[in-house]
């Protein structure tokens, strides 16, 4: 069953301005919340155990917990670049409901004594961007945001960003890179962002989802998040499906929820002359999983780490039979090529070879050692760069090659598509 | 110390010796007055003898077919030469994909060794030892070949291509 | 300060050291391109990856911080495999152009291939194509396909110079480095990327082609460019010198030296020494006479100059300074002079004006190695100024000329005031056709063919050895004292 705890009233179109929001319960929790400290705002996200919905899955009071206590400007900077292949939640939230976001950003940013916060939107989400840019200005209006907000006494400066339209700088240390004016690109760690970030400053850089379900955490309780899901995954998630289902769309469901019941009931079911062959939980770095595993998974971050693959994202991509794994990986793997940003060597290189080695095989230019190789390839670029990316690309070839080698092999001998007969990988360059 | 003795008097009889080797001399000689096509030796330098294709004897710088040299002015030939004598000046081409070329290069053939480490270090089989073997010459300067006496002498006769394409190259596998 | 263990090697460091830094110091070689201690930590080359104890992953060398008590090691399977592929990884899309890349022989792709290569390579698809001899300034070319964007130039320019010439462009292996429009890679110090490029990417415009590096020999020398006195290496054969890398050294010049000191080899080579003594006599017909034997000539002047403090008195003789000699030749020419009564020393400055000017990093407007040396070692030196008034009633005066006529703007101006006297002895390493109406021009050695010592502005002393003989007739100053000593003092 769907569980609407942020999503409740993503289907009014009152709830996308600022009066219809309040009208509906907004806003409340960020009244509650000034009352509070802000160390209990950070123990309360703490102990409900939000983690990071933008991939990672890091714990959320934690990641606030690593502030220096020193009194030095701080930031709080929403990751809205999103950029996943297959997820598309944080744009309908941004849509639907841009005050859920930036009263959740408020109270963060009360939480962690934050004057000036940034959201960096993505720039293809050129709607979302004009929908919150218009949020925060009614929120100004409303004395929200600006001087001494309510009355508490509290200051707190909100800004939009637009993204130049890299992949990578959904990655945080590369978001601040290019918030800072600079070429997108991930930053050594250490320094972590919380002691190190934006202009040399702590900064906090969150997901949307994150930060929307502050407010209904600080209205509920941590206990109350914690009803839903399991101990370590407690709480609900947008999961984005996409593919060929019935009902498409954004779907909230409590973690844990298992993914049968997500397809059959949530999404009606595949269309008709489909039958599901494999999914992926969530966007385009995580591992693919085949249609036992897929009828097994429950969508939550230990059963899927159980699995070898992830949560991610949520964005949840159903593969149905009609689809070739080799057009697919070919797909992921131009993409991966187009978007490594070129500072580390093994992703730089290996992108390159690994887009080169996939597209041989789809026009069964190759030679069957070459799959070996492509598995080889991404298995050394695993954990040798910055940031993850070289690992988002190396994991869905690994995955890819060891559970669909035949229609990789079909590619090589045969020189078609054992799906389809025919299919792009085979004119693909 | 040790004593040689002389071999004993049987010695004194050399003159059947001496005449047993008169007459096959001789024999020799009527023999090649009624035969002369199969006498053995060569009246050199108006006869000739021909050595094998795969002698290496002079050098040959190859060039392509634009007939520019091939050589890249690397230096591994002037590195590795035993004998030290290849001297190359390199200079900036204008293609920026050719890049280096030789504006001289010349081997001192008086000092060559003609042991082929020049043609086995080429990586680019610019080098050549050619069939030529005959470097008479009047001055000691004519000795010192330069990429016109290497690269483009006129008479340049045996199997020897100088002549070399990438493509032809990339055709037998090379 | 905490203790690191790296195989098994403990040593103590200084909080905040790198895990790469620690190794360095204990001998243990870490592979690395990105890496340099002059600039800060990239980690983009991943080839210093060292198995951490208590670390799940690899970590990279260059941006760990040693902890006390932490255990590093460099030489597990783990590692040899991950260093093996990220230098596979590098040399994927390698032009492979060795035979005309210049670097080779001193090309870090090279020498970690030997040692850590992964001999059996499977690239098996088309290379990535890009730019090649690209001009970046006036001194540095580059080879977009030989990048393998370490970004150590873009650091240098960003960091050490502050002028950001260069940059990445691009993403993925599309990545190029470039210079910014309208921004060519001309400040005085551009040449310092071409020494920390490990490939041959970057690659000096001046020492392209001119020599494979495996002809060449090293030695260690200053650089008499300026008084900064930056230490360098000299690399030669027997063609003669032709480049110069500084050294590091931190109490001068660090890692780096300027463009302009990496000219200075150009005045030792032959093709602009005087080789050979010339003379020029009324006996002689008044022209100018070359190829005496120094031997004889340093006598001839002895005699010269005894003949004139003898008739004209020691007041008679002057000599003019300049500060590019060494301490060693300062005092006993010196020594020489003042033992024959001559006390009118005067200073050849190399320009008035900027001479007390500095940019910043390393070059200062004082072009002399040595002028601390010099006011050391003779005292009561007298101006420029005071040579002027007092040159023309001088019979005779010695000039220990400039090695580096480049430094020397006004030379033009003051060989005209030095032509008031009588008659000049004038030392010089190079050939000039302004000098070519004095009485005597004695070859004088340049400084990589002699041994010395010169004192910075900083009054640091530096001795350097001789490195190699340009011009066998030369003499230093000590060897014109030893050579005129004999005869000076036999008519006196």
């Amino acid at each position: 069953m769907e569980v609407k705890l942020l999503s409740e009233h993503y289907d009014k179109k009152e709830f996308r301005h600022l009066e219809g929001y309040q009208k509906l319960g907004g806003y409340s929790a960020l009244k509650k919340a000034l009352k509070m400290k802000p160390e209990e705002i950070v123990a309360e996200v703490k102990n409900s155990g939000l983690r990071g919905r933008g991939g990672a899955g890091f714990p959320t009071g934690m990641k606030w917990g690593f502030l220096p206590q020193n009194g030095e400007p701080r930031f709080l900077l929403c990751n809205a670049d999103e950029g996943e292949p297959g997820t598309f939640k944080d744009r309908l939230m941004m849509e639907r409901a841009p005050h859920q976001l930036i009263e959740g950003m408020i109270i963060a940013a009360f939480g962690i004594k934050s004057q000036k916060s940034y959201i960096y939107i993505r720039g293809e989400y050129y709607q979302p961007y004009k929908i919150v840019e218009k949020a925060i200005e009614e929120a100004y209006k409303a004395g929200l945001l600006g001087k001494n907000i309510l009355g508490s006494g509290f200051d707190h400066e909100m800004d939009v960003y637009r993204g130049a339209g890299a992949y990578i700088v959904g990655e945080e240390t590369a978001l601040i890179s290019s918030l800072e004016g600079k070429k997108g690109q991930p930053k050594l760690k250490p320094p972590f962002p919380a002691v190190k970030g934006y202009l040399e400053k702590p900064t906090i850089v969150n997901n949307v989802e994150t930060l929307a379900a502050v407010p209904w955490i600080i209205n509920n309780g941590a206990q109350g998040y914690k009803k839903y899901g399991t101990e370590k995954s407690p709480g609900t998630k947008l999961f984005s499906v996409s593919g060929n289902v019935n009902k498409p769309g954004v779907y909230e469901v409590p973690l844990a929820y298992s993914f049968k019941d997500l397809l059959e009931n949530e999404c009606g079911g595949m269309k008709p002359g489909f039958k599901l062959k494999a999914l992926i939980p969530g966007g385009s770095s995580c591992p693919v999983l085949n249609y036992d595993e897929a009828m097994k998974a429950t969508m939550d971050y230990e059963c899927m780490s159980q699995m070898g693959s992830m949560l991610g994202s949520g964005g949840v991509i159903v593969i149905d039979d009609k689809q070739c794994m080799v057009d697919l990986l070919n797909v992921l793997m131009h993409f991966y090529h187009h978007e490594s940003c070129g500072q580390c060597t093994p992703c730089r290189e290996g992108t390159g070879w690994m887009e080169k080695l996939s597209s041989s095989i789809g026009a069964g230019r190759a030679q069957l050692s070459d799959i070996t190789l492509l598995d080889k390839v991404a298995r050394q670029m695993m954990g040798t760069t910055i940031c993850a990316l070289s690992d988002a690309a190396a994991l869905p070839v690994i995955s890819f090659v060891s559970k669909f080698r035949d229609e990789f092999e079909f590619h090589i001998h045969e020189k078609k598509c054992k799906v389809k007969g025919h299919c792009h990988a085979q004119s693909h360059h | 110390m040790s004593v040689v003795k002389r071999p004993s008097q049987k010695s004194k009889w050399y003159i059947p010796g001496v005449l047993t080797g008169l007459g096959i001399t001789i024999r020799h000689m009527f023999f090649n007055l009624l035969h002369r096509k199969d006498i053995f030796t060569i009246e050199y330098p108006e006869e000739r003898y021909p050595y094998s294709d795969r002698f290496k004897g002079n050098h040959i710088l190859t060039v392509k077919k634009d007939g520019s040299l091939r050589c890249t002015a690397c230096m591994l030939c002037a590195t590795y030469c035993p004998a030290e004598c290849i001297s190359i000046t390199a200079a900036e081409h204008d293609d920026p994909n050719v890049e280096k070329y030789p504006i001289s290069y010349e081997i001192d053939i008086l000092r060559c060794v003609f042991c082929g480490l020049c043609e086995e270090a080429c990586p680019v089989d610019a080098i050549r030892m050619g069939p030529e073997h005959q470097t008479a010459a009047l001055a000691g300067s004519r000795f010192v070949y330069d990429i016109n006496k290497l690269a483009y002498r006129p008479n340049l006769k045996g199997g020897v291509l100088s002549h070399v394409d990438d493509e032809e190259r990339k055709a037998r596998g090379l | 300060m905490p203790k690191v263990t790296i195989n098994g090697n403990t040593i103590e460091v200084p909080a905040g050291t790198s895990v790469i830094k620690a190794a360095q110091l204990l001998n243990i070689p870490i592979a690395h391109y990105c890496w340099h201690e002059g600039l800060s930590v990239a980690g983009a080359c991943r080839m210093c990856m060292v198995e951490v104890e208590k670390m799940p992953k690899l970590q990279v060398a260059c941006n760990t911080t040693v902890t006390d008590g932490m255990v590093v090691f460099t030489n597990t399977e783990k590692v040899k495999t991950a260093v093996k592929w990220a230098l596979d990884f590098h040399l994927i899309n390698h032009p492979l152009d060795c035979p005309i890349c210049d670097q080779a022989g001193e090309c870090k792709l090279q020498d970690y291939y030997m040692s850590y290569g992964l001999y059996t390579p499977e690239m098996n698809q088309p290379k990535v194509k890009k730019e090649k001899v690209v001009s970046l300034g006036d001194r540095v070319v580059l080879d977009q396909e030989r990048c393998i964007l370490c970004s150590r130039c873009v650091r240098f320019t960003k960091e050490v110079t502050k002028t950001h010439e260069l940059g990445i462009f691009n993403r993925g292996d599309r990545s190029q480095l470039a210079t910014f429009e309208g921004r060519p890679l001309n400040n005085n110090y551009s040449v310092n990327t071409v020494d920390i490029c490990p490939v041959g990417a970057l690659t000096s415009k001046d020492f392209r082609f001119k020599q494979r590096v495996w002809f060449l020999k090293e030695f260690d020398s200053i650089c008499n460019g300026c008084s900064t006195g930056c230490n360098v290496t000299i690399s030669y054969n027997q063609n003669g010198v032709f480049r110069v890398k500084p050294r590091v050294n931190h109490d001068v010049n660090g890692f780096w030296m300027c463009d302009s000191g990496r000219d200075i080899y150009k005045y030792t080579n032959k093709e602009f020494r005087l080789t050979q003594v010339v003379e020029r006599s009324e006996k002689l017909g008044g022209d100018a006479v070359r190829g005496k034997p120094v031997a004889l000539a340093l006598q001839e002047i002895g005699r010269q100059l005894s003949q004139v403090i003898k008739n004209k008195g020691a007041q008679s003789v002057g000599l003019v300074w300049s500060g590019q000699y060494t301490n060693e030749e300062y005092s006993s020419m010196g020594r020489f002079f003042k033992d024959l009564g001559v006390s009118q020393f005067y200073h050849w400055k190399n320009n008035e004006k900027d001479f007390d000017s500095f940019d910043g990093i390393l070059k200062r407007g004082d072009l002399n190695p040595n002028t601390a040396g010099l006011k050391k070692e003779l005292a009561g030196l007298k101006s420029w100024a005071d040579f002027e008034k007092q040159v023309s009633p001088l019979e005779m005066i010695f000039v220990m000329g400039p090695e580096n006529f480049g430094a020397y703007s006004d030379l033009e101006e003051n060989v005209k005031v030095i032509k008031k006297a009588k008659e000049v002895v004038w030392f010089t390493a190079c050939e000039s056709s302004l000098l070519k109406e004095f009485k005597w021009l004695i070859p004088a050695k340049s400084f990589v063919e002699k041994s010395g010592t010169f004192v910075n502005s900083k009054g640091l002393a530096q001795a350097f050895k001789a490195g190699l003989t340009i011009v066998p007739d030369a003499v230093s100053l000590e060897e014109a004292v030893k050579g005129m000593q004999e005869s000076a003092r036999m008519v006196s």
